[in-house]
């Protein structure tokens, strides 16, 4: 059954995850496109910014409900867990995320259903700012709570620990706004879930530039995809930066989870970057390496030379091993996109429009979905790699799971209404975007 | 007085308050569709609002009774699991229907009568999580466990048709319906007199002259509807939801100090210390911010809908 209320948490959150990074990319290139064609007094641009809200009530609608689904089941498949974070700071993010949500569906709610009733533009485009600091809020604080998950901080732990989890003593409550892992994480969510939402969104532009012959349209992608493209290239050149200070930081606060994810069997200096193989006892076989890569990235991250190895911990606190591939996978595929957006600036300053490029799109494509499979690999690893803690060091998993066998047939409703929830929106998003209420001359 | 416990109340309230509108709305959508012209003219931008109070109210919970998730996890999770299905029904189905075009055999008529059942389903969940909350039917703390068998007493099944009967009595008061006027004072009447003797079903120690604040209030709205002169007071969306968020909050002597049929203390499962006090200054933060937005929201609603739709 644990294994179960497991498969069935990762795959509500992967679902809806889908549904937020899209959420955050939308409202980003809504807010954008309103300001060039306000800056611009260009109708294609306003004309793209009314048709996306539109399909932006969809995305929160639903966001907001699988948000719900995701509250309910924390507290029904993991109570125990649940019941530490409601008596800690965790639960004043969440009441801080709550927060940042009524900012964004008031904001949603003017912007939407009174957009000309605002006689200032600046005014109803300061409102995009406003919802996006909501849905970028919402972002934030869950991601907090992440982060307070891989490194608790705010009540005495050892208390807790030591009273079989029925003391909870010493409680900081807004000492989980800044853990030792929040500032890192954060930032490195943020740029790589608009990074994803920009890329899913992109394909779906870059689709119909392809196959249209309205010229109207056209021009409507292709204002579309400058947007997405621009956005792209600073946020995957950001996630760089910011996945490399991320593996700085679990060096630091996590070196189990880190020495996982990078396959040091053993502790020592000196290390390469080791990818595609398995730790066996103290070696690690197969794949292929970049010599003294690991250890120089360490080194200028945080100044450390000596890297921690699995034998140094008990293997019982050691996550699955195949961390490592799924870390290696995305790290590459990161690389990848990397690359493919280094080939679109090199494009773009040299005036060669690749945003209009039928070479570029029909790439753009599969690398949309590989940017989402990355972006989930990423969040996998990071779920996996903490096992077996639901909060590190102090509750497994298996301490925290309701293991009801009454959750089974309810749990598999849950899947398969997420399996016709999902596809059914993104039709849904398409349709009404292609819907054409608001023309260039509306 | 317990302040925790009164923001999650107050919480509550305004949540059950937007969530009877919407079954209000909900009710004509199936029984008088040509009527739904002023009905979808508030539901549209609303429902998105219940969603978020329904989620602050869930938090708020979570934060004001830490000891309580393990208990209500096991009491009540298959409810919660068919709450949080319908949930996400409702609000696919009235977002889908607001976009739609028509296509093969579905349409707007089918989305918003989906919206409609599925929310009359969630009130009526709330309703049966509420009726055990308050009298403890069905519920057995002892052994953690929840039985819809054991909680169909009469007192239940009155307190769900007496509150039904309000949403089909208030539905034409709050969308000003006067086609459907002849229905307010017999289905408000019958509610109230059934939600009265649902409580004292329930426990007759719930029935105390506290029970005439909501009684009257109730009553009197009904009334007012049927005098032309203050037709414009209780038809106004901002006066009524104020109205029925008090009627609702003033109902808090049936949980408080002791819920599910006296047996569970509220002060003795409230969160308290520093993490009370931070419950307190992140709602004065957070109810800033939202009366701020509120206060523009109904400035801005004041000039009539002119969204993406509305050239």
């Amino acid at each position: 059954m644990l294994s179960f209320v497991r498969f069935l948490f990762a795959f509500t959150i992967g679902s809806h995850i889908l549904l937020v990074s899209t959420s955050i990319a939308l409202v980003v290139l809504i807010s954008v496109a309103e300001f060039i064609s306000i800056r611009k007094h260009d109708k294609v641009y306003e004309a793209l910014a009314r048709r996306l809200a539109k399909v932006f009530v969809i995305s929160f609608a639903v966001g907001t409900a699988s948000g719900i689904v995701m509250a309910v089941e924390l507290v029904s498949l993991f109570p125990t867990f649940m019941t530490l974070v409601a008596s800690t700071g965790a639960i004043v993010l969440l009441y801080a995320e709550v927060s940042a949500f009524f900012l964004e569906v008031l904001a949603l709610v003017l912007y939407v259903y009174y957009w000309n009733a605002f006689k200032g533009r600046y005014t109803h485009w300061i409102l995009s700012l406003f919802m996006a600091a909501g849905t970028l809020g919402s972002a934030v604080f869950i991601t907090m709570v992440n982060a307070w998950m891989n490194t608790p901080t705010g009540f005495d732990i050892s208390a807790f620990i030591s009273s079989g989890f029925k003391t909870i003593s010493g409680v900081q409550p807004y000492a989980a706004f800044l853990t030792p892992s929040t500032a890192d994480q954060v930032f490195h969510v943020l740029v790589t879930t608009i990074f994803a939402g920009s890329m899913v969104i992109g394909a779906y532009f870059a689709y119909w530039f392809i196959r249209s012959r309205d010229a109207e349209d056209r021009a409507m992608y292709s204002r579309a995809l400058k947007i997405l493209g621009a956005v792209a290239v600073i946020t995957i050149l950001v996630s760089g930066i910011t996945g490399s200070r991320e593996m700085g930081a679990l060096l630091v606060n996590q070196p189990l989870k880190y020495a996982a994810l990078d396959g040091n069997p053993v502790p020592g200096t000196n290390f390469p970057d080791r990818f595609f193989g398995s730790v066996v006892g103290n070696s690690y076989v197969g794949g292929f390496s970049i010599p003294g890569m690991q250890s120089l990235l360490a080194q200028v991250e945080t100044g450390i030379s000596q890297l921690p190895g699995l034998s140094q911990f008990p293997s019982s606190q050691w996550p699955p091993l195949f961390v490592n591939t799924t870390f290696n996978l995305m790290t590459i595929g990161g690389v990848a996109l990397g690359v493919f957006f280094l080939v679109y600036f090199l494009a773009l300053i040299t005036k060669r429009r690749p945003y209009e490029s039928r070479r570029i799109l029909y790439l753009w494509i599969p690398a949309a979905v590989a940017a989402m499979v990355v972006y989930q690999l990423g969040w996998a690893t990071d779920e996996v790699g903490r096992q077996p803690w639901i909060v590190y060091n102090v509750m497994t998993v298996a301490q925290a799971a309701n293991t009801s066998d009454a959750l089974l047939v309810p749990g598999i409703v849950i899947v398969a209404f997420y399996l016709l929830v999902i596809p059914a929106t993104f039709y849904l998003y398409a349709r009404v975007f292609r819907r054409k209420a608001e023309t260039v001359a509306a | 007085m317990n302040g925790v416990f009164e923001v999650n109340f107050a919480a509550f309230s305004i949540f059950v308050a937007l969530l009877i509108t919407e079954i209000m709305g909900a009710v004509v959508l199936l029984i008088a569709w040509p009527a739904r012209g002023k009905v979808l003219d508030y539901l549209v931008p609303v429902w998105e609002v219940t969603g978020t109070f329904g989620a602050f109210w869930v938090v708020t919970g979570d934060f004001a009774y830490p000891t309580l998730l393990v208990p209500v996890a096991s009491l009540f999770a298959p409810l919660l699991v068919v709450f949080v299905m319908l949930w996400v029904a409702r609000s696919a189905s009235i977002s889908f229907a607001e976009f739609i075009t028509k296509r093969g055999w579905l349409d707007e008529m089918k989305l918003y009568r989906a919206y409609a059942l599925s929310t009359i389903v969630i009130g009526i969940v709330v309703l049966v999580l509420l009726s055990s909350l308050v009298g403890g039917q069905g519920v057995d703390l002892s052994t953690g466990s929840f039985s819809l068998a054991s909680w169909a007493t009469a007192g239940s099944m009155a307190f769900i048709l007496g509150t039904l009967l309000l949403g089909v009595g208030f539905a034409p008061v709050f969308f000003d319906l006067p086609q459907l006027r002849g229905y307010v004072l017999p289905f408000a009447g019958a509610g109230v007199a059934l939600s009265v003797l649902s409580y004292w079903l329930m426990s007759s120690a719930l029935v105390t002259w506290w029970m005439s604040v909501p009684v009257v209030l109730t009553l009197l709205a009904g009334a007012l509807y049927l005098w032309p002169r203050t037709v414009k007071v209780v038809t106004n969306k901002g006066v009524f939801l104020t109205v029925l968020s008090v009627i609702i909050f003033s109902l808090q002597f049936l949980v408080y100090p002791a819920a599910v049929g006296q047996a569970l203390s509220i002060d003795a499962v409230t969160t308290a210390g520093a993490m009370a006090d931070a419950f307190i200054s992140m709602t004065l933060v957070g109810a800033s911010l939202l009366a701020v937005m509120l206060l523009l929201y109904i400035r801005v609603a004041a000039r009539g809908p002119s969204g993406p739709d509305f050239p």
